[in-house]
């Protein structure tokens, strides 16, 4: 187990998350007001505070908090005597103690620094991602719930990981630089490679026809379910054969692709008749058992009771203070490893536990307290 | 030398380094197609590990059939995402259909440290290759299975492909505003993300491993992985009994925040107004209109958002995103112009993209990672391999078999 000392904003939190969600020991770093990961609603039982975020409920689970000015000279002493401990530090640029006092308190510590330019959504506009969100010719939109920074901190995490292997296997620590920026752009490499290899340029292609020519969201009684319907001929007998469209069925030129694509908009109109029919559940695992890509268009609540996550011990139910028995999210690594994290600590919860451990007396805390250096 | 990318500048990645990649000497038996699998093993080969890709001929990697590309420049043996997904990688053309090429892949799998998959969930079992056929023969071995769903559960058996991955992660619905219809991204999104889960999970195997002397079994579900990345809302939903509000581009701690029309066809820029300064140094460049006590506080400019919006957006369309960017930026408010995939490859190709040549003569694109480190090393970048290039040279290489002894292999039927 490696101790990870967590300086991360939003944007590289998730790597510190996974790093506590396969079992190490990692110990948040937070000012006396709490990081803003604590301030991202909604908040559990509408209670909006520094403990009721759920983002700081699922990114910060299993992890321990420590409350220290980082900002002070005897705060980034701690921070030092603290990284003396510890396998890594994941920090944002400029760290509050530069990267030589780090390796020379500690030449076996791998350090990320991760570069972070502009607010969310300016990133993602500059990134390119935005002109591949949304819908043709419509308003692009930022990806929802905060997901591309869960994305750049994976990116945060494998990099970490990956020297911290290497610092295991030769006692040598390293410093890893990390681009936000060019995480995002990394993000498309597809869209990259269409526009080298033929100077086409990806666009947003919305919710319908955006695989095959039909493909994409259908409408049901209760949502939308999502179907590709495979671009050769059976793929569109073999779904013609269960839709049953007399005015479909009756041009012949339809099982071609090409003409598919053509007719698309006739085609789906069509289509979207036919599967207002169903439920979503019901029509998805008709779909599947005729052997055709589909899933229901699913809402967060529909997955908080999903049978799949709760069969594979990704949903467990936990007793969680204040809210009584629930359906928690233990993430995809716990799941495979079956030991689900802890919950995520109050402000300052370990601070007295962590001081202690470096040497500090009762006596030294309770100063550093009233010199507010510490919170507890 | 004909050339589709601009030449770019050295990069820490593009040019060989002294430093040993961390990963070198961990050999990958890698059975994963299309893009989850491939971007996986892609990283632990940037990393240095020695990954030998498993084809067969008479069923190559489904992204030659699903992305063919006649227009495509330079190699034409492969489709260029395969080329970028693969580069780095080594081949060995296996008919996986035979009990000797069967036998072959169990061989290679024994002296593997990472065995490797994304089929569906019993692709590998009735090959004879999965956790359980070939843990007994190698207690050091970390498998890892990728499927859409996983090995178990009631959607095992479910097809899954990207847009059916977007759709049920629940990222569609969240993605865009109240009312709006479902909402994708125009990429494998889920792969990726499935990926880089993948990834972490392999690294910390072998960190466990150097510890335990044991291997793992990873049944990585790529939804699963997806549904982590959006987990906070999950745990909204299941304290309250409510979906989420889907807050299209806007956000509780910055208003007005938002993407807004510039003139032109399908133009826009995004700005974001965190505080009462930038918000007085956004009214000062955009419309009087907008200096009202009503929009005074953040708390005030969220209940007035739209009609925020409707003003700056009058100003915002009738000028270009260059120009609004470039007024809001010089008053200190972030703001910025969306880039189009041509306009980020064009302005920053060189940076943000790497260039290989591939084949002799021809520089072609290739995605590098998005970080460096200071002493540990990357592997140089190296082109794609051609099927079973590697063969003979894998043979020799993990199972010390000499050119004869593959040649007899290929009698048995267990080569294509």
């Amino acid at each position: 187990m490696a101790r990870i000392i967590d300086l991360a904003a939003h944007p590289a939190v998730y790597a510190t998350r996974l790093f506590a969600e396969v079992g190490h020991d990692v110990i948040r770093v937070e000012s006396a007001a709490g990081d803003q990961v604590r301030r991202l609603g909604p908040y559990l039982g509408d209670r909006e505070d520094l403990n009721h975020g759920v983002f700081h409920q699922y990114l910060n689970a299993g992890k321990k908090s420590l409350a220290l000015n980082v900002q002070s000279s005897v705060g980034k002493q701690i921070l030092v005597e603290l990284c003396r401990t510890a396998d890594a530090l994941v920090v944002m640029a400029p760290p509050p103690v530069g990267e030589q006092d780090l390796a020379a308190a500690n030449p076996r510590l791998v350090v990320t620094i991760v570069e972070d330019e502009e607010p969310e959504i300016c990133a993602y506009a500059r990134s390119g991602l935005l002109s591949i969100t949304g819908h043709p010719g419509q308003r692009p939109v930022l990806m929802g719930g905060h997901v591309a920074y869960a994305a750049t901190g994976a990116l945060v995490a494998v990099a970490t990981a990956t020297a911290l292997l290497a610092a295991e296997q030769n006692g040598q620590g390293d410093t890893v630089h990390v681009s936000l920026a060019e995480c995002l752009q990394s993000l498309f490499e597809q869209a990259m490679v269409t526009y080298a290899s033929t100077g086409r340029s990806t666009e947003r292609r919305g919710y319908r026809g955006a695989v095959t020519a039909v493909s994409g969201a259908f409408p049901t009684q209760d949502g939308y379910s999502m179907f590709s319907i495979p671009s050769h001929p059976e793929g569109w007998r073999g779904f013609m054969s269960w839709v049953q469209d007399s005015v479909l069925l009756e041009d012949e030129s339809l099982v071609e692709e090409t003409e598919r694509q053509e007719k698309k908009d006739f085609i789906l109109d069509r289509l979207e008749s036919w599967s207002r029919g169903f439920l979503k559940e019901d029509i998805v695992s008709e779909a599947q058992r005729r052997h055709i890509p589909a899933s229901p268009v699913a809402t967060p609540l529909d997955l908080a009771r999903d049978p799949q996550l709760i069969h594979r011990g990704f949903l467990r139910e936990v007793d969680h203070a204040g809210l009584g028995k629930m359906l928690f999210p233990i993430g995809a690594l716990a799941t495979v490893r079956g030991t689900p994290t802890g919950f995520a600590p109050r402000l300052g919860q370990h601070t007295t536990e962590i001081l202690s451990e470096l040497g500090y007396s009762t006596e030294e805390r309770q100063a550093l307290i009233e010199s507010r250096v510490l919170w507890a | 030398m004909t050339t589709d990318v601009a030449e770019p500048a050295p990069t820490p990645s593009s040019q060989p380094q002294s430093p040993t990649p961390p990963l070198t000497g961990v050999r990958v038996l890698d059975f994963t197609q299309i893009l989850a699998g491939p971007f996986c093993t892609r990283l632990l080969a940037d990393f240095g590990a020695e990954v030998l890709k498993v084809e067969t001929a008479t069923r190559t990697d489904r992204t030659s059939a699903t992305r063919p590309d006649p227009n495509a420049k330079g190699r034409q043996d492969r489709p260029p995402a395969f080329l970028n997904t693969n580069r780095n990688k080594r081949s060995i053309a296996i008919n996986l259909k035979t009990p000797s090429g069967k036998g072959l892949a169990t061989r290679l799998a024994t002296v593997a440290d990472v065995v490797i998959e994304n089929f569906s969930a019993d692709v590998m079992g009735r090959l004879g290759l999965s956790y359980d056929h070939l843990a007994p023969l190698n207690r050091r071995m970390i498998y890892v299975s990728m499927a859409g769903y996983g090995h178990s559960g009631p959607r095992r058996e479910w097809t899954s492909m990207n847009m059916n991955l977007q759709a049920y992660t629940g990222l569609m619905m969240v993605n865009g505003a109240e009312g709006d219809l479902p909402t994708s991204i125009s990429n494998s999104w889920n792969d990726y993300i499935g990926g880089l889960h993948a990834t972490f999970g392999i690294l910390q195997a072998l960190a466990e491993r150097r510890v335990t002397g044991k291997g793992a079994n990873l049944d990585l579900a790529q939804f699963e992985c997806s549904v982590s990345t959006l987990a906070p809302l999950l745990v909204a939903s299941a304290a309250s009994g409510r979906a989420p509000r889907r807050m299209g581009n806007r956000f509780s701690h910055a208003a007005p925040q938002g993407c807004y029309r510039c003139a032109g066809k399908d133009e826009w820029c995004v700005i974001t107004i965190p505080d009462d300064d930038a918000w007085h140094a956004l009214v000062g460049v955009v419309d009087a209109k907008l200096s009202d006590p009503r929009f005074d506080t953040l708390v005030a400019r969220l209940r007035h958002h739209d009609e925020i919006d409707t003003i700056i957006e009058e100003w915002t369309s009738q000028r270009s995103k260059e120009e609004v960017e470039s007024r809001l930026a010089s008053v200190g408010v972030a703001v910025s112009r969306m880039r189009r995939i041509r306009e980020v490859f064009e302005e920053e190709g060189p940076t943000a993209f790497r260039s290989m040549e591939d084949p002799p003569g021809h520089m072609t694109a290739a995605t590098g990672v998005p970080f460096s480190f200071a002493r540990n090393g990357i592997a140089p970048l190296a082109p794609a391999p051609n099927l079973g290039e590697h063969t003979e040279q894998a043979l020799g290489e993990w199972l010390g078999l000499s050119p004869d002894e593959a040649r007899a292999l290929g009698e048995q039927g267990a080569l294509v």
